[in-house]
């Protein structure tokens, strides 16, 4: 249905999106995963037409949209991360602009506007300014916004950024409802791990412009079905506890935070006795030590070295 | 979809009154305040109210000295058919009476001069009276004496005798000109009389007595309020440029510009709707802005069909601003540029463009400055309105205006950013 063929957009000597190769089948929840500056945001805009891209394809229904975009443009519905809407405007008013965008007129535009009201639950707050809103509700109208005219895909771009998790909730149910009932095609981005596992089919994974993994959940796990994660939580950390874990030869990967620290070793390595007894040699006091199946989070740790929200 | 563009900007803008504030009330205020500060600095009008109270006092009497003349006249031997003939002309020069009701009783006069004739016994309360100007005595045997010097050029010419109230500062002078041009035109008739030059020559310049200065081209005089009320309006419509600029770039920041350009809106009609909105928010601004100065100052435009020429052409070339600074401030993504004119640009071109002091007492390297700024042009078609020029005389500064919105609009179309650049 929509496909990137060797994608690159470099800006000045900056390579944003570096050769990224994506497609999306209809009906489908794609994830787009990857830490502030991955690029995903510029591989968003050059998907929906936004902006040209240094290099490669965009390709709706096997034809190239880089020069005559319309076709594309019709059938998306775009989300931006920022809160695009006019906030001295009411939602009613919002609505009934960006539907005259869309050529929506008349008893049409109007019978949407109550419609997509009803579906992100603003109906009550239609007549409000929206600059009176919470952050929550004003998402959901960022993203009913991008509704208004039935699109077939809906392009998300971390749409549940800096809201409550009532609200987040009720967006991340939202998408899904409309993902089923409308067989709508959503192409998700974000940094918070569980909202893409908990919506998605598929999964990219990119950093630093590259893409560097892809697949459904099960098939990105499996990239460390050979391993397994323990997590150790303590009061302190000691420098000896930290060094002799790294030094230990079974040990693939170490990552220290600030209350956690994740050991990642081969599935058939027991640690758990090794480990309590480095924490007494130390002299620390260990809180919990957890062995568990791996997550996104620690697939994404495994191939970046490095933390979603770092 | 422009028509939607445009509404929207309109809902924007009226939903912040602070702006509206700012963008009407404004130039209102500073009308006020400066056409009342600044009036006395006017050309031809804002001129402070003059009125001058003179008490005339006769010592003596006009007819009887008339008569007395007359039959010295007979005593001397002068034929009776050439007396007959003199008694009519005499009363034509008969000086009390023509200082009276041609001098100080003229129409253009009466506006400012109130004239009391009081007797002599009346002097002392009136000198102790700080109301009055000026007391005009008239000493006995005046007219008789004036008639011998015009007519026989017997004797010196007799003078009045005038007291002024010094703590007066313009009246006393205004008293003195006019008695000093009426006797100088008494002397003048008597030159007159004995070179045999008409009788009727012997008239007072009603000229001296014109309440309001003239220049050259200048049929109606400007008054402060009327010089204000288009100094300060042209002078804030610049700030619907800025102002529609600043919506226009908001736009862009919060990516709604973004989501209008994938509801497949060509970037040109947002761009249009960018220029109509501010061309015809300018326009509405500066009806306005005149309507309220209309209706509170009276300032009234006597040529309606000039009058919006003029204000479309402004409006279209405030339209080229707004549109310039939106391109501008996409290209580079950053409202510096419109802080810039708001901020410092929309004051130079003010001062430039005459909106605080005239500029016609410039060089004239800096009125062509002035008239190069869009509100330089529109405030001199105005002014030029105002003295009753037509059409045809302010045509340079209208097509100046259109000539300047065309070339913002050009420049803003390439400077405009094309897919691919904006991010």
């Amino acid at each position: 249905m929509l496909e990137l063929v060797d994608l690159s957009k470099k800006f000045k000597q900056m390579d944003a999106v570096k050769n990224l190769n994506m497609f999306i089948e209809k009906g489908e929840i794609i994830g787009l995963l990857g830490p502030n500056g991955a690029g995903k945001s510029t591989a968003i805009s050059m998907l929906s037409s936004l902006i040209e891209p240094t290099k490669g394809d965009v390709r709706f229904q096997n034809k190239s949209m880089i020069k005559h975009p319309a076709p594309l443009r019709k059938v998306i519905g775009v989300v931006p991360q920022e809160i695009a809407l006019y906030e001295d405007l009411t939602a009613e008013e919002n609505m009934r602009f960006f539907g005259r965008i869309y050529r929506l007129r008349g008893t049409q535009l109007k019978k949407k506007i109550d419609e997509v009201l009803e579906q992100i639950g603003l109906t009550d707050r239609r007549k409000d300014i929206v600059k009176t809103f919470s952050g929550g509700m004003k998402r959901r109208l960022n993203i009913g916004v991008a509704m208004l005219h039935d699109p077939e895909i809906i392009i998300m771009d971390e749409p549940t950024v800096g809201i409550d998790p009532q609200s987040r909730n009720y967006i991340l149910e939202t998408v899904k409802r409309l993902n089923k009932e409308k067989q709508m095609t959503v192409l998700y981005t974000s940094h918070y791990m569980e909202e893409v596992e908990f919506l998605c089919d598929r999964i990219y994974i990119m950093d630093k412009g590259n893409l560097i993994a892809s697949g459904t959940k099960d098939e990105i796990k499996r990239i460390l079905s050979a391993e397994k994660t323990i997590s150790i939580q303590a009061e302190r950390w000691n420098d000896e506890f930290i060094e002799e874990l790294k030094q230990n030869p079974t040990v693939n990967r170490v990552t220290v935070g600030e209350k956690e620290i994740t050991v990642i070793i081969p599935k058939e390595v027991n640690m758990f006795s090794a480990i309590i007894r480095m924490a007494e040699n130390a002299d620390m006091e260990l809180h919990s030590v957890d062995v568990q199946t791996p997550t996104l989070e620690d697939v994404f740790l495994h191939l970046t070295g490095r933390a979603l929200r770092d | 979809m422009i028509g939607q563009i445009v509404k929207k900007q309109a809902l924007i803008l009226l939903r912040n009154p602070i702006q509206i504030l700012l963008l009407v009330g404004l130039p209102i205020i500073l009308i006020a305040i400066l056409s009342t500060a600044l009036g006395g600095m006017m050309m031809g009008g804002g001129s402070p109210n003059i009125h001058v109270k003179v008490a005339l006092v006769e010592h003596g009497d006009e007819e009887e000295e008339i008569q007395r003349f007359l039959g010295e006249l007979e005593d001397e031997g002068m034929p009776r058919e050439a007396i007959k003939e003199m008694e009519t002309g005499i009363e034509q020069m008969a000086p009390v009476s023509m200082l009276k009701d041609e001098v100080f009783g003229s129409e253009e006069a009466r506006e400012f001069v109130e004239l009391h004739e009081v007797e002599a016994t009346e002097l002392t309360e009136i000198w102790d009276d700080n109301s009055y100007t000026a007391v005009v005595e008239v000493p006995e045997n005046f007219t008789y004496e004036s008639l011998e010097y015009l007519v026989l050029n017997h004797n010196s010419q007799p003078v009045l005798e005038v007291s002024q109230n010094d703590e007066q500062q313009i009246g006393p002078m205004i008293v003195n000109e006019i008695l000093t041009q009426f006797q100088e035109q008494l002397t003048l008739g008597a030159f007159l009389q004995k070179n045999g030059i008409e009788q009727g020559a012997i008239q007072v310049d009603e000229g001296i007595f014109t309440g309001e200065a003239l220049t050259l081209d200048q049929e109606n005089p400007i008054g402060s309020q009327e010089y204000y009320a288009v100094g300060m309006t042209v002078m804030n419509v610049l700030f619907i440029a800025s102002t529609i600029g600043t919506i226009a770039f908001m736009e862009k920041k919060i990516h709604v510009f973004d989501r209008i350009i994938l509801g497949n809106v060509s970037r040109w009609e947002y761009f249009i709707g960018v220029l109509l909105s501010g061309t015809l928010f300018s326009f509405i601004h500066l009806l306005i802005v005149y309507g309220f100065s209309w209706i509170v100052y009276g300032v009234k435009w006597p040529n309606l069909l000039s009058f919006f020429t003029v204000t479309a052409s402004l409006a279209i070339a405030i339209g080229g601003i707004a549109v310039l600074l939106t391109a501008i401030s996409y290209r580079f993504n950053s409202e510096m540029i419109t802080n810039f004119f708001s901020g410092i640009v929309v004051t130079l071109m003010a001062v430039l463009g005459g909106s605080f002091f005239p500029i016609g007492d410039s060089s004239a390297f800096i009125q062509m400055l002035g008239n190069l700024t869009p509100n330089g042009a529109g405030m001199s078609s105005y002014l030029m309105i105002l003295r009753g020029d037509d059409i045809g005389e302010i045509s340079h500064h209208v097509l100046f205006l259109v000539l300047f919105a065309a070339t913002s609009i050009i420049i803003a179309a390439i400077s405009f950013p094309k897919r691919g650049r904006a991010v």
